[in-house]
């Protein structure tokens, strides 16, 4: 499964879902937005708005599902299958 | 004015600044203290790099305006999404009614329906007076009549005149543009096809509640 995870360094869902993901020992591609700059940053904030349709933190993608918020329920569900 | 928030701002000039202002609106610190301290310690970092306390759960876009709907608290601009999750989207903040606030930490799906929101303190609107609120992207008009409360669309069907900013006599508020008259009980109107759409209300524990229907928009 090809796991996502967009985050700021400011949030605090943001630090528990990584927390969470870490826990669990998946690889998973990590894109810490707020402290990108220049065109990494827009291109990054663009995703999650096309991804999930608002700019609000964290997003997980876990193949083509869109997660946003914490969901350790959501998560779990498809992480195990 | 610009003395609120500065370099010596602490966690605790940020709670008292805010508490009652939230309690007016119906909400609370979450009672997870820690996750609060948490937040607020993020909005701190946040104030330093840019001058305000943006949302540390929402990205910045650059646009000045469009940035100011996230500088916390943020409630007024997704009151009926918030109420139909019992908290703000960081979970800073809870509903008045929610007595612990631990199982809404993390992400609640928004329920789609009718949801009870949180406008204002009773005390805050007086006997015979009608106020405008903007609930979502609603604009709704809160009358106060007797010991009751009645919500209209704050929009005058003629043209579009502010009805919150109407003149009440008893349970009919007047148009302040061109004298239109609407029954805040049922919305209903002297002319025809005219009629407007109320919303119903309840008073809980001091606070007026106004129900909508909610889409969320995150």
């Amino acid at each position: 499964m090809q796991v996502r995870l967009f985050a700021l360094s400011t949030c605090p869902y943001c630090r528990m879902t990584k927390k969470y993901l870490d826990q669990l020992g998946i690889e998973y591609e990590f894109t810490e937005v707020d402290t990108l700059e220049g065109d990494e940053r827009t291109t990054a904030i663009d995703e999650v708005q096309r991804l999930s349709g608002g700019k609000s933190f964290p997003v997980v993608v876990l193949d083509d599902e869109v997660i946003v918020g914490f969901n350790k329920k959501r998560m779990k569900e498809l992480l195990e299958g | 004015m610009r003395h609120m928030f500065n370099e010596g701002t602490s966690i605790d000039d940020l709670k008292e600044f805010m508490a009652p202002f939230v309690a007016r609106l119906g909400y609370k610190f979450n009672t997870e203290t820690e996750f609060v301290d948490e937040v607020l310690e993020s909005e701190l970092e946040i104030l330093a790099q840019t001058g305000d306390i943006y949302c540390p759960c929402r990205i910045r876009s650059e646009d000045p305006k469009e940035d100011l709907k996230i500088v916390c608290p943020c409630i007024p601009f997704y009151r009926d999404e918030f109420a139909a999750i019992k908290k703000c989207w960081c979970g800073l903040f809870i509903l008045n009614e929610v007595e612990d606030g631990e199982e809404l930490l993390g992400v609640i799906e928004t329920p789609e329906g009718s949801v009870d929101v949180p406008v204002f303190l009773a005390n805050d609107l007086p006997e015979g007076q009608i106020r405008h609120v903007k609930v979502g992207k609603k604009d709704i008009a809160i009358a106060h009549v007797g010991d009751e409360f009645f919500a209209l669309s704050n929009v005058c069907r003629h043209a579009f005149g502010p009805l919150g900013e109407g003149f009440m006599e008893e349970h009919v508020v007047i148009c302040p543009w061109h004298g239109w008259r609407y029954d805040v009980r049922d919305g209903t109107t002297d002319h025809p096809n005219a009629d407007v759409k109320t919303y119903p209300v309840a008073v809980r524990d001091g606070e007026v509640f106004v129900s909508v229907e909610v889409k969320p928009s995150y």
